[in-house]
């Protein structure tokens, strides 16, 4: 699997999404662009061909659920993988994000093993 | 009865008007006094109810803003107090478990540094040694060069363990720092309410001083998430770990 891949990382906490960042560069990821809200982030999607989507979800502005759900409404993003990296961990969100179309989900706190291991699978990449 | 006087003067010339249109039989005379008295009367009547309303519209604000209060006070501030302490222990433990990584990191580097200096001082060492003559010569060279390859074949994979550890040090390092989100959050929320209670306050004040403007509560979208779990305080079925959201959605499929 390319290494070229193109990742948009969206969270409110500036910290948050360098751990992200430096975490995907560790694992050779290293197209990474960064938004700070859904409403950011949508018309980034829309505009700039990206291959992977991260996103929180408590955020304000546009949270990531609803931010999920337009990137699933939208034919052009319909098919982008989408990892939510989310503290929201109670049973009836993970679901609801399920719906929503999520391809994975990951509690915070995170490890960076666990975040390797949900790219891996989603990318189809696992054992590689 | 104080008030006959002023009653005398507002309905007695109507009264008298009155009573003396209906000895005389005349309807017209005595029906107009009649709308006048309800003239008279409407006007208070209603100033009255207007005010009996105002009263009551203000007493069911205090109700619903002193039951606000109430149920910040029981509920909102135990939790917030909750909220906070779990806060302080976060960043308690995110703080240590940098300094521990930090402690563990420096002799690694340290160690590496110094047998990198000993190495090299070995090289000087070597390298200030006479030229070598004749065959003899070349043979000490090489048994004086012994020790330092010797020293090079320790140090390399020490140096390589070491970096790598290091690496990895800094790698949970960077991870620790995801308490800023998580604590941001918590605060977040308890700005949220501090918010609020100012606002319940103020408009408390607002209603003693006469005035009636409330302020509106604002609702997030149901879709704005709860924030992180906080022990004690978040209700509901929640994953605390990975593997409990793995085995729920491996559960519907995924």
């Amino acid at each position: 699997m390319s290494k070229d891949l193109k990742f948009l990382v969206v969270d409110d906490f500036s910290t948050m999404r360098r751990i992200i960042k430096n975490l995907l560069h560790d694992l050779g990821y290293s197209n990474v662009t960064e938004a700070d809200d859904g409403k950011t982030a949508l018309p980034m999607l829309q505009a700039g061909n990206f291959d992977f989507l991260i996103t929180d979800w408590n955020m304000p502005g546009m949270p990531g659920l609803d931010l999920i759900k337009a990137v699933r409404a939208d034919a052009r993003l319909a098919k982008m993988p989408v990892l939510m990296l989310t503290a929201e961990a109670k049973r009836d969100q993970i679901i609801e994000a399920a719906q929503a179309g999520v391809n994975g989900y990951v509690i915070k706190p995170f490890t960076a093993e666990t975040l390797k291991e949900k790219l891996d699978k989603i990318l189809g990449t696992a054992g590689k | 009865m104080a008030n006959v006087s002023v009653l005398k003067r507002e309905y007695g010339a109507c009264l008298e008007a009155m009573n003396a249109a209906f000895l005389r039989g005349d309807e017209s005379a005595f029906l107009s006094a009649v709308d006048h008295i309800v003239q008279t009367r409407t006007p208070k009547m209603l100033s009255e109810i207007r005010k009996l309303t105002g009263d009551l519209q203000q007493a069911l604000d205090r109700f619903s803003i002193e039951s606000r209060l109430a149920d910040i006070a029981e509920n909102e501030i135990p939790g917030a107090r909750a909220r906070l302490t779990h806060v302080i222990n976060m960043t308690d433990e995110a703080a240590h478990r940098t300094l521990d990584l930090v402690e563990r990191s420096g002799p690694l580097a340290e160690r590496t540094a110094r047998e990198a200096a000993a190495l090299l001082e070995a090289f000087d060492t070597y390298r200030a040694r006479p030229p070598a003559v004749g065959f003899e010569g070349v043979a000490r060279a090489v048994e004086a060069f012994l020790p330092v390859v010797r020293s090079i074949e320790a140090f390399l994979p020490a140096a390589r363990a070491d970096s790598e550890q290091i690496r990895r040090n800094l790698a949970d390092v960077l991870l620790a720092q995801g308490y800023q989100d998580l604590t941001g959050q918590i605060i977040r929320s308890v700005i949220k309410l501090v918010e609020e209670l100012e606002h319940a306050l103020g408009d408390l004040t607002a209603l003693s001083g006469g005035r009636s403007e409330l302020t509106p509560i604002e609702n997030n979208p149901s879709s704005a998430g709860y924030g992180p779990v906080v022990p004690g305080v978040t209700k509901g079925e929640v994953a605390s770990a990975q593997t409990d959201v793995d085995a729920l959605l491996s559960g519907l499929g995924m």
